[in-house]
């Protein structure tokens, strides 16, 4: 087995007096997808969010595809190059149309010419199904198309690794289904993927691994199967048995 | 058993209007009623003196008695004075051009087309070469015309887009500085925006005409239009930073967020992604920014620089049509409203267009 994708060991992070990360230690294989969940405050989103920087840790060692996420800010770029994310509010850039926003970012991170940066965008708008809406507004899509076209967005700068930080909690549920199933295709492509989410249809079909996080800490981690069915933690059971009721 | 009514006869037309919005009670009509009767009066007024009485021309100036109408003469007589200031007679056409030009560029300057990073500074960086070059001479024949006798509508121009094209920039660079991760820049460049915001701008103004060239070399002092200018853009700039600020504040956190997940660099999360939002959602104020500085620009009469309000006033002063103060007066509100109206419609015009989602 090669170089993981990412490797975590013993992360702290402070905010202020708040502990949000207590030494969390994981590692995702390449091609892996990994699905994080936990009840709300668990330090999950921060776990996500410090694998591409968005967040600094306190203590610890974060390695990315063997870069180091440190203080380096060069290295950080080179990271957010190979590591694509998508939130859950879709922050599409709302004075751009559906194909600026896609086309902007190729330009300013990878100095791709227009044309070109073009001719990808709308591959992507259309693998995710939204490319009807090339020259919409954001707030003139449904929230389910502006999250295909945030993970389309994402997609063009060809990264290696998606992190998806609660991608359908902000949707309506007739929109969940539209936006997992791309998520799927995603997965089934052998992206590597580090998704927080509730969706447990998403974990059990796709899911390689599920990790539960609860004050900070990872509580357990294993194939959905074993988290489903034969939790050993207390806290896993108790969580398992509210997000599936 | 009940019949269906024909449904009521349709209530339209004039009068049926008329009536239900001026005359729809006893106290509707006598507002209508007093109100057309004022309206009427103050309309019969304002026509007879500035239209039916006037007296347009020179040669009938000795008409322009106190109960006759508005004696126009004075414009025809004094205009020249009031657009051009103290600039040479003969070369006046070349303040008219450069006012053009002033003008042309800030209407351009307002096309969506033309706003990117390289389009805006070429068309500033040109529009203003050409109105110094224009304005000061000393080329191809043209007669040297120093700054100390530009004056008129070309000034007053002048001195608002400079300040708005030197402070605006200066105003980004405030609100980011105010803003910055790092203590010590963001601390010192408040304290610079608070300080200035609380000097009145006569006091700036006056210490960039007179205080400044006691304290700096000859060589980098610049001439005294240029410190104004300078000093007026930076009173202005920490208006706007102040604006921005506002705006880039209200800029979801997560719209910097996913542009820097997506690795663009700085430069670009900021002017791709926060400064056009900031700039949309602070549009009101902005244009009431530039609305007041232009009725501000008058202030430089009183360290002696004659834009069009002074050389209004300079226009009565001497006697000769001392009278006609309140013809001056109106045609200089009408030259202002022309300018600031036009400003406050661009604004509006501007904001149908982002509602409408377009840039």
């Amino acid at each position: 087995m090669g170089e993981p994708a990412i490797a975590i060991r013993a992360l702290d992070k402070y905010f202020g007096d708040f502990h949000a990360l207590k030494g969390v230690s994981m590692e995702v294989a390449i091609g892996e997808t990994l699905v994080i969940c936990g009840p709300s405050g668990s330090g999950k989103s921060t776990l996500v969010r410090c694998i591409n920087g968005l967040e600094s840790y306190t203590s610890g060692d974060l390695r990315v595809l063997g870069m180091e996420v440190g203080d380096d800010t060069r290295v950080l770029d080179r990271v957010r190059k190979k590591v694509g994310m998508v939130f859950q509010n879709f922050n599409l850039f709302p004075h751009l149309t559906v194909l600026e926003n896609c086309v902007l970012p190729q330009k300013r991170a990878l100095g791709r010419d227009r044309s070109s940066a073009r001719d990808e965008a709308l591959n992507q708008l259309a693998k995710m199904r939204v490319e009807m809406h090339a020259d919409k507004y954001p707030d003139q899509i449904s929230g389910g198309q502006q999250q295909r076209v945030a993970l389309a967005r994402a997609l063009c700068l060809k990264p290696e690794i998606m992190l998806f930080d609660e991608p359908t909690s902000a949707l309506d549920p007739e929109m969940i289904a539209e936006v997992l199933d791309v998520m799927k295709d995603l997965a089934r492509a052998d992206m590597t993927i580090v998704c927080v989410t509730h969706e447990m249809g998403f974990a059990r079909a796709v899911a390689d691994r599920v990790i539960l996080m609860a004050d900070g800490k990872i509580v357990e981690t294993g194939t959905p199967e074993q988290m489903f069915s034969a939790p050993r933690n207390e806290i896993t059971r108790a969580f398992m048995q509210a997000v599936q009721s | 058993m009940a019949h269906a009514l024909p449904p009521p006869a349709r209530q339209t037309g004039p009068l049926v209007w008329l009536r239900r919005h001026f005359f729809a009670t006893w106290y509707d009509a006598v507002f209508t009623l007093v109100f057309a009767v004022l309206i009427f009066w103050v309309l019969d007024n304002v026509i007879g003196w500035a239209f039916v009485d006037a007296i347009w021309r020179v040669e009938n100036r000795e008409m322009c008695t106190h109960d006759a109408g508005a004696c126009w003469a004075v414009i025809e007589s004094r205009g020249r004075l009031i657009l051009f200031g103290l600039y040479p007679y003969e070369e006046q056409w070349r303040s008219t051009i450069a006012c053009l030009v002033v003008i042309v560029t800030i209407i351009l300057s307002c096309l969506p087309v033309f706003w990117s990073l390289r389009r805006l500074p070429v068309l500033w960086i040109g529009g203003f070469a050409a109105f110094v070059l224009l304005m000061r001479g000393g080329f191809a024949g043209l007669e040297v015309v120093t700054s100390e006798q530009w004056g008129g509508l070309s000034l007053t121009i002048f001195i608002f887009a400079a300040v708005f094209v030197i402070g605006m920039p200066l105003a980004v660079l405030f609100a980011l500085a105010r803003r910055s991760s790092m203590p010590v820049i963001a601390k010192s460049f408040g304290l610079i925006i608070d300080i200035v915001r609380s000097l009145p701008l006569l006091t700036l103004l006056f210490a960039a005409a007179v205080v400044v060239p006691l304290l700096v070399p000859e060589a980098i002092q610049g001439n005294k239009l240029m410190r104004v200018v300078v000093a007026f853009a930076i009173f202005f700039a920490a208006y706007q930073a102040e604006i921005l600020r506002a705006g880039l504040q209200s800029t979801p956190q997560g719209q910097e967020e996913a542009a820097i997940a997506l690795g663009m660099p700085y430069w670009s999360v900021v002017a791709d992604v926060l400064l056009p939002q900031a700039f949309r959602n602070t549009l009101p104020s902005t244009i009431n920014q530039a609305v007041i500085t232009f009725k501000e620009t008058s202030i430089v009469t009183i360290i002696g620089f004659f834009e069009v309000m002074a050389s209004g006033n300079a226009a009565i002063g001497n006697g000769e049509w001392g009278n006609q103060y309140i013809e001056v007066y109106v045609f200089l509100a009408l030259i202002y409203f022309v300018f600031v109206f036009g400003l406050s419609r661009y604004g509006a015009w501007l904001e149908t267009r982002m509602r409408l989602g377009h840039g």
